[in-house]
């Protein structure tokens, strides 16, 4: 098991803060508030999941561990339509169905498939692993709708251009796509290819540091991260198609009022 | 509205209202232009006549009025139809593709056009006749010149057998036989042809030319060689 952190050593913890704080602080970035700002929410945040964890862990109902992640689904949708510069009202859910389906997909896949726990809903799987995929596709996705509509936004005469010269819709949009889509997943490339040279992954860590034998928290390691991968190709994609039919109008120009940024 | 022109009118635009970022650039104009028409659309900067063009090809949503090319009333159900038939060449064109030749053949990678892919003697029969040598298929088109490009749009165009072209300022990178090369493609007889220019020897090759006054689109001086002169003074030939 792990050593438990006791108060004391909490709060050494948050004084080591000090020292990049006085840099921040020396440096006039004008992020000390913000820094102190995220360090207060992390730890009310966290708090309130080691609670929430708790007694879904006790309670271990399947229905319970749903409604966690319907909850959790619904605010990383928020956030990635957010974060993409995106109006939520058009795009909610479209976007739900992509973040949602390509998640519960390579959970599903993992949990049910490879480790087939006992019971299969045993909330110690399905709601850190459902996490752990729905965490990455979040960035996945916002970097594949930011880049995939503010490509077509910045090129709308290349865009027309392909319409003009007889390109349906799918396939004007296939390069503003692809590079979306490369741009969700090649960080997820890098950090694959690279590995336990440069770093170690988090789920690793962790099992390692619960007291889990190396070679199987490597096996879990590896799983969790081609489900990751699938769940970000999946989603982007899914979440990309499933945008047209609201972002475009019925002579396939890109409608203005889908940015947040135009009224 | 009667066509004052020919009995073919190719492009129709009836009553139109344009706005673009909260501005008025048209309320209520009209304009028809017949079947192989060379017609030159004037006005001062930001007038909207390069929105005039778009509007053909519904890149530019109307407020009201409607535009009809080649009898089709363009719609949602439309669109695909008109801009197959309708060239749009800018001034700036968008090739599409990493090297010229894949650019040239861009439309023939689309479904519509697979089955037409031209052969190379076509090809190099256009690039020739356009004063374009036949290595440029070869280069980047990150490399070529704002000319040259123009003229890979034309050809490209010409591949996909258009025959009505709104042209933007197409002539503004090019030399003098260039320049000559270009216009006698665009006004052959088959070719409708609506075009922004400020190029005097392609204004005077025009049938037409269209003034943007007060929101409205006027027909200038109907006399190319009077082109350079005030329009408003002007009555048109027909009409003397």
């Amino acid at each position: 098991m792990t050593i438990d952190l006791s108060l004391p050593a909490m709060l050494s913890m948050y004084g080591l803060m000090v020292v990049p704080l006085l840099i921040l602080f020396y440096l006039q970035l004008g992020v000390v508030r913000d820094t102190l700002l995220a360090l207060v929410r992390m730890t009310v945040q966290l708090l309130l999941v080691g609670l929430y964890l708790k007694y879904i862990f006790i309670f271990n109902n399947p229905l319970v561990s749903m409604l966690w992640l319907a909850v959790m689904m619904v605010v990383a949708n928020m956030s990635v339509l957010h974060k993409a510069g995106l109006k939520r009202r058009l795009f909610f859910w479209r976007s739900m169905a992509g973040v949602a389906g390509s998640t519960l997909f390579a959970s599903a896949w993992f949990i049910l498939v490879s480790i087939r726990p006992e019971p299969l809903y045993d909330a110690r799987y399905l709601v850190p692993i459902t996490g752990m995929i729905l965490g990455n596709c979040l960035r996945s996705n916002v970097l594949s709708l930011e880049r995939f509509y503010s490509g077509i936004r910045k090129n709308e005469n290349e865009f027309m251009t392909y319409l003009m010269l007889g390109a349906s819709m799918r396939e004007a949009v296939r390069p503003y796509l692809r590079d979306a889509i490369k741009a969700a997943i090649n960080p997820s490339i890098a950090t694959m290819a690279t590995m336990g040279i440069v770093s170690l992954p988090g789920m690793m860590t962790g099992q390692i540091l619960g007291g889990a034998m190396p070679m199987a928290a490597i096996k879990y390691q590896i799983g969790i991260m081609i489900c990751i991968f699938t769940a970000m190709v999946v989603g982007s994609l899914v979440n990309l198609l499933l945008s047209l039919a609201v972002a475009f109008d019925d002579h396939q120009r890109l409608r203005p009022e889908v940015f947040r940024d135009l009224p | 509205m009667p066509n004052r022109y020919t009995p073919h009118p190719m492009i129709e635009y009836d009553s139109i209202t344009v706005r673009m970022h909260r501005q008025t650039l048209f309320e209520g104009a009209t304009l028809t232009i017949g079947e192989g028409e060379k017609v030159v659309v004037r006005g001062a900067s930001g007038s909207g006549k390069s929105s005039l063009l778009k509007c053909a090809v519904g890149a530019i949503p109307l407020a009201a009025g409607s535009v009809r090319v080649a009898g089709m009333l363009l719609s949602a159900a439309t669109v695909a139809g008109i801009r197959a038939r309708i060239a749009f060449i800018g001034q700036e064109p968008v090739l599409g593709a990493e090297r010229v030749g894949d650019a040239l053949l861009l439309p023939f990678t689309f479904k519509a056009h697979r089955h037409n892919r031209p052969g190379d003697e076509r090809v190099r029969e256009l690039l020739a006749q356009l004063h374009l040598p036949p290595d440029i298929l070869e280069q980047s088109c990150a490399r070529i010149s704002g000319g040259e490009k123009q003229r890979i749009a034309i050809i490209r165009a010409l591949l996909l057998n258009k025959t009505i072209f709104l042209a933007d300022e197409v002539t503004s990178a090019l030399d003098p036989a260039s320049r000559s090369a270009v216009m006698e493609k665009l006004f052959s007889p088959g070719i409708t042809l609506l075009s922004v220019s400020h190029d005097p020897e392609w204004i005077n090759g025009c049938d037409r030319i269209v003034e943007i006054e007060d929101k409205q689109l006027k027909d200038g001086p109907a006399d190319p060689s009077i082109a350079e002169r005030e329009p408003a003074t002007l009555t048109r030939k027909e009409d003397a």
